[in-house]
């Protein structure tokens, strides 16, 4: 049994890689025509991570470093052009790091945008995954969709459809979504923006009992380096395209690195 | 990569065959064929269930077919009207009076029956296909199905392609229904209205006993390959041009307008091909004649 959930190493990620999900293309084509060319602009090139089972890391970073990009790669929907992934120590060859291979192994993802079905109600948008997978019978389906909804608070909007709820109700309905789903790799975009200060507190427990009664691993991406302090997390930054040794809050904010003076001057000074 | 180092044990034989199998894959239509083939394929896959399944065929045929029909019945039986008092006129005047029925099944029936049904579709139902899968893709919608571990194939492809297959082949059968007999009954009201100027004398006995008498087995067998072969054809090449919108809300229209021109093409592409099993027909007959 490995104890590790993720293992990326030496991640090399162009901006062609980001272009589109292309299910519509055939997988060998996007397979047999990877790989670094000369000249080519790379977003993220030779980032490593290893985050063991039921720990909980944060990724920080400035805007438009690829911190989502990087999370799209963990989740299969960006291709690599090199590198090799490790998921639950398994090994995923590049012809297989497709979305679904990688969803298969229960890897939830929450989008930035929450990104629900738009012509499904919140209560149908969380049982979609699960009837599509049958995951048991309508009634014991019902029976988690209603747990889910009860977590995340938004069992009083179960009728309502996406357009008619909040950016951070989405978000939620999108959390519970992935939940239902029972992953035990959980990466998250920027959970927390766009969210207000009440909601935002009342998340971050959420995700913490989460982690603690599910013992699901979570990678958290987001520019909030409080969420990292809340949860008592370990945080890595995405730097000069390449992921930081992770460490703690505290660790971060005595730091002397270039990145603790830049990131945490503003919390340096407020105490 | 590793596979691309394992390129390099490939056989003669099998490096030509890599070689032929990418170069089809990079092309447009060998990419269509591969998104039908798998979109078919993922009817038999692990997560079927026949009542889901079946609903959303359903519910596809529905809005592709049903809400469609009464403009596909108005232009049905105006292009039918116009059909029966052309032929029967001019077929008259020339004194070609036996073939009156040859023609109306050639021009209704086998050829612009199912080509006009087809463009219809396509402009209504592909288009909107294309749009509706498009903003999908652009809301990333299409992204969170794929990382729930719903294959979009299945859940979007699937059923527009065997609804809309279903349907092309249903308003097929419409459109050339009510072509004959909404078309006769325009006809009629057309001679009364005009107190018979064009001097024209049709019964529904002649009309009937000549198409029925023209119909050939192949006709019969085309009605259903026919629109069969459109509808997966608009369909599938909805989708393709859908879920290949990059991220640019820009692009959804494009993308819309190249679903329907292209489908256009290729449905007279595929008419043309069909077209030869029946020439082989005619040439058959010709020699039995000689």
């Amino acid at each position: 049994m490995y104890s590790e959930a993720l293992r990326l190493e030496d991640i090399h990620l162009s901006y062609r890689g980001l272009i589109g999900t292309s299910f519509s293309k055939p997988r060998p084509l996007g397979f047999f025509e990877s790989g670094i060319q000369p000249g080519e602009q790379e977003l993220i090139s030779g980032a490593n991570l290893v985050v063991q089972k039921g720990e909980t890391i944060c990724i920080g970073g400035g805007s438009g470093q690829g911190k989502s990009a990087l999370l799209r790669v963990i989740s299969g929907l960006a291709r690599p052009n090199a590198g090799k992934i490790y998921i639950f120590g398994e090994y995923i060859p590049p012809e297989r790091l497709t979305a679904l291979n990688v969803a298969k192994r229960q890897v939830g993802l929450v989008f930035q945008n929450g990104a629900l079905i738009s012509n499904l109600r919140v209560r149908d948008n969380i049982a979609l995954p699960l009837r599509y997978h049958k995951v048991g019978t309508p009634a014991e389906i019902e029976d988690k969709v209603r747990m889910a909804m009860d977590l995340m608070r938004v069992r009083d909007y179960a009728d309502f459809f996406p357009h008619m709820l909040s950016v951070g109700m989405q978000k939620r309905v999108a959390i519970a979504r992935s939940w239902a789903m029972g992953p035990q790799l959980l990466l998250m975009d920027e959970p927390t923006a766009g969210l207000d200060n009440y909601n935002r507190r009342n998340l971050l427990p959420l995700i913490d009992n989460m982690r603690t009664l599910f013992k699901t691993t979570i990678i958290i991406v987001t520019h909030d380096l409080m969420v990292a302090k809340e949860l008592g997390c370990k945080i890595t930054f995405l730097a000069n395209k390449q992921l930081t040794e992770p460490r703690y809050f505290d660790e971060w904010l005595h730091g002397d690195t270039a990145i603790s003076k830049e990131l945490f001057r503003d919390l340096r000074t407020s105490g | 990569m590793e596979v691309q180092t394992n390129d390099k044990k490939l056989t003669l034989v099998g490096k030509k065959f890599h070689a032929l199998g990418m170069f089809l894959l990079r092309r447009k239509a060998g990419q269509e064929i591969a998104l039908f083939v798998r979109a078919f394929m993922s009817l038999f896959s692990k997560s079927r269930s026949f009542k889901t399944d079946s609903r959303n065929i359903i519910l596809q045929t529905f809005f592709t077919g049903v809400e469609i029909f009464p403009i596909l019945f108005v232009v049905a039986t105006l292009f039918g009207t116009v059909v029966i008092i052309e032929v029967i006129t001019m077929m008259g005047k020339m004194g070609f009076d036996d073939v009156v029925g040859g023609v109306m099944v050639v021009v209704i029936i086998r050829e612009l029956g199912p080509i006009l049904t087809a463009f219809l579709i396509a402009g209504r139902s592909g288009s909107s296909l294309t749009t509706y899968i498009g903003g999908m893709v652009i809301n990333s919608e299409v992204d969170a199905l794929a990382t729930m571990g719903v294959d979009p194939i299945r859940y979007l492809v699937m059923p527009g392609l065997i609804g809309g297959a279903i349907a092309t082949f249903i308003m097929n059968i419409m459109f050339s229904t009510s072509a004959i007999c909404a078309g006769f009954v325009m006809t009629k009201v057309a001679i009364a209205l005009t107190g018979n100027a064009i001097n024209l004398q049709l019964t529904w006995d002649y009309l009937s006993t000549e198409i029925l008498k023209a119909m050939t087995l192949t006709d019969f067998l085309f009605i259903v390959v026919k629109p069969l072969v459109f509808g997966c054809i608009i369909t599938t090449n909805a989708c393709y041009q859908a879920m290949n919108i990059p991220r640019d809300i820009r692009q959804v229209p494009k993308a819309t307008g190249k679903s329907v021109i292209q489908s256009f093409f290729y449905i007279v592409c595929a008419d043309v091909f069909l077209s030869l099993f029946y020439f082989i027909d005619y040439f058959n007959e010709i020699s039995k004649i000689i």
